[in-house]
């Protein structure tokens, strides 16, 4: 969850922005693992620190998106969006992802912290407005279903399907059309096999085969008889 | 019996399976006639699964342009298709929909064969032709289920790899070295890397189509050659040329299957069913994620595997794989009351264990 990495390794500028900068800040540097608990338990799915982090193993390392691998430009990112304690400021942490800002900007860096203490009150306090992957479920319910927020194929199975079907209504009803244009035609292609040859009989082939007889021998015996006919007496 | 007795018995099997005087298109598709009764709806079931082969040879090319199979690129190169590439998420969720529709197909229709006593003289060969498909779409869902390179492919591929070597445990003397060559073999190099996504790579997109063709191929031609079978006791006096009627009645049905799985690829994401840390690019040196699973098709051995010894489980594959391709000669005395008994209790086992397989684990390991 959003939070602060502890200081561990680094280039040597920017650990020391970084002391410098926890100094000001008066933060403990560590994630916060209650809001993943909270949703592993409550969704049932596994959740890792990509929920809002950059990294999957969360902030703290060497690897790129965790505190260790910053540049001394990050770093003075980083420190802005551990200041950001009011609602409302923009931020751009390079350990959060989009998700992280968001709940930053949303909510301030004061309230989250509170919040650790009843991590089931964030998704009322993110609102239902902020969608970030415009899958039509709202961040905060991808919280609590423990789906990701900025991933539009990661979310509740069947909301995201009646989501999805509203959202392409128009080349679903194009396909089912196609689809019913060319059921309508094969149909008819086989009743007229059907009638045509009377292929379906309750002898099977051999009295299919003599029915065609009899129809190619009764066709004969009536040319036949309207030849002698236009022949005359 | 004489060597010549031999021989001739020999050339009167083969000309039963493979009767030369019905090549023509008369006897293939004119004369061919599919009986009708309350069972021929199992008529379509090979047909469907044909069917899905073809979305997933199309699908498969259309990825194919894309994908690449090197292990610092596969994950991002999937990333690219499904976000980036125009229809490409559409497309890899066909792809991935396809196979598991493809694989019930084929499920469904091997257990509907032997529910029918299908597999009777002179269709022995046509049944063993189905085995190996059967054989060879597991194969495909193995070696296509690593490609994407994300954690749950690369782990769930070491488990099975690792299943593999155990069962050298079990064998006596040199055997026991066999197991672990295979895995080394289909591996590549000492742990799953770079030489394993090639490998699979090339089984997926190469070796496999290959196969499935050239099998396939043989498979249709005998359908064609000896027709449709019976399929019940009591011989039906009703029945339907294959062609056109049964063919046109095929069409109308693929039709309306792939509009089910076209809307069903459009508007959920196969992934949605998974947790996504499972969908993150596979790190050799991060943790692993929690829910490390085969696909559903395979859940069949994988949760046996997770309660029962492994010996077991194992000698239970084995002598249902050689059961299956002995079954024409082990069960050709056999009513199709019984065939269809245990038909059932296969299908019951299979539904059973693939939709409650979890809480069957929870309920026996308590947690």
């Amino acid at each position: 969850m959003p939070g602060m990495g502890s200081v561990t390794h680094g280039k040597p500028a920017a650990a020391w922005l970084m002391v410098m900068s926890l100094a000001l800040v008066g933060q403990t540097a560590f994630g916060y693992p209650e809001f993943q608990q909270y949703v592993q338990k409550s969704s049932g799915r596994t959740v890792n620190c990509a929920l809002c982090h950059e990294h999957p193993d969360g902030p703290e390392g060497l690897k790129p998106g965790q505190i260790g691998s910053l540049t001394a430009e990050e770093m003075d990112r980083l420190n802005r969006a551990r200041a950001a304690f009011q609602p409302g400021q923009t931020v751009d942490s390079p350990i959060l992802n989009d998700f992280g800002d968001a709940i930053i900007r949303t909510l301030g860096k004061q309230q989250l912290l509170l919040l650790r203490q009843s991590p089931e009150k964030l998704p009322a306090a993110l609102g239902t407005e902020s969608d970030l992957d415009q899958d039509s479920i709202p961040d905060a319910d991808e919280y609590v279903a423990g789906t990701h927020p900025l991933d539009p194929n990661s979310g509740q199975p069947w909301r995201l399907f009646l989501n999805n079907l509203k959202r392409f209504a128009f080349h679903v009803a194009m396909l089912v059309a196609a689809t019913l244009f060319g059921l309508y035609g094969l149909n008819n292609f086989l009743r007229w096999f059907e009638a045509s040859a009377a292929e379906t009989t309750e002898h099977g082939l051999e009295d299919a085969e003599a029915f065609r007889r009899v129809e190619t021998v009764t066709h004969e015996a009536s040319r036949r008889s309207r030849s002698a006919a236009e022949a005359g007496p | 019996m004489s060597a010549a007795e031999r021989v001739q018995k020999v050339g009167r099997f083969v000309a039963e399976r493979f009767p030369v005087e019905k090549f023509s298109f008369h006897s293939l598709f004119q004369k061919k006639e599919v009986p009708i009764h309350r069972m021929s709806w199992a008529y379509y079931m090979g047909g469907l699964a044909l069917f899905f082969f073809m979305i997933q040879l199309g699908t498969g090319l259309m990825l194919l342009f894309y994908y690449q199979p090197t292990v610092s690129d596969a994950h991002a190169s999937v990333e690219y298709i499904t976000t980036q590439v125009s229809g490409g998420g559409l497309i890899r969720n066909l792809h991935t929909w396809a196979s598991s529709a493809m694989i019930f197909c084929v499920l469904a229709h091997i257990i509907t064969t032997f529910a029918m006593k299908a597999f009777e003289k002179p269709r022995e060969v046509t049944w063993i032709t189905g085995v190996v498909l059967l054989l060879l779409t597991f194969g495909f869902g193995f070696t296509g289920y690593l490609l994407p390179w994300h954690q749950i492919a690369v782990n769930a591929t070491k488990v099975g790899l690792q299943s593999i070597e155990e069962a050298g445990r079990y064998l006596p003397g040199a055997l026991a070295e066999v197991p672990a060559q295979v895995r080394v073999l289909i591996q590549g190099e000492a742990a799953v890397g770079q030489a394993t996504l090639s490998r699979f790579f090339a089984l997926h997109v190469v070796v496999l189509p290959l196969l499935v063709f050239a099998t396939l191929g043989l498979h249709v031609l005998l359908v064609q050659l000896h027709g449709m079978s019976q399929g019940v006791d009591r011989p039906t006096k009703k029945s339907e040329r294959f062609f056109p009627l049964f063919v046109l009645k095929d069409f109308s049905l693929w039709g309306f299957v792939f509009l089910v799985v076209f809307v069903v690829a459009l508007c959920l994401p196969f992934e949605s069913f998974f947790s996504f840390p499972l969908f993150q690019p596979f790190d050799a040196l991060g943790s692993t994620p929690e829910g490390i699973k085969p696909e559903w098709y395979f859940f069949f051995v994988y949760y046996p595997l997770e309660l029962l010894p492994f010996w077991l489980v194992m000698l239970g594959q084995g002598v249902v794989v050689a059961g299956l391709f002995l079954t024409p000669w082990i069960f050709s005395g056999t009513s199709r009351k019984t065939l269809s008994i245990i038909a059932g209790a296969a299908a019951f086992y299979l539904v059973v264990i693939t939709v409650f397989g979890q809480d069957i684990y929870q309920f026996f390991k308590g947690e």
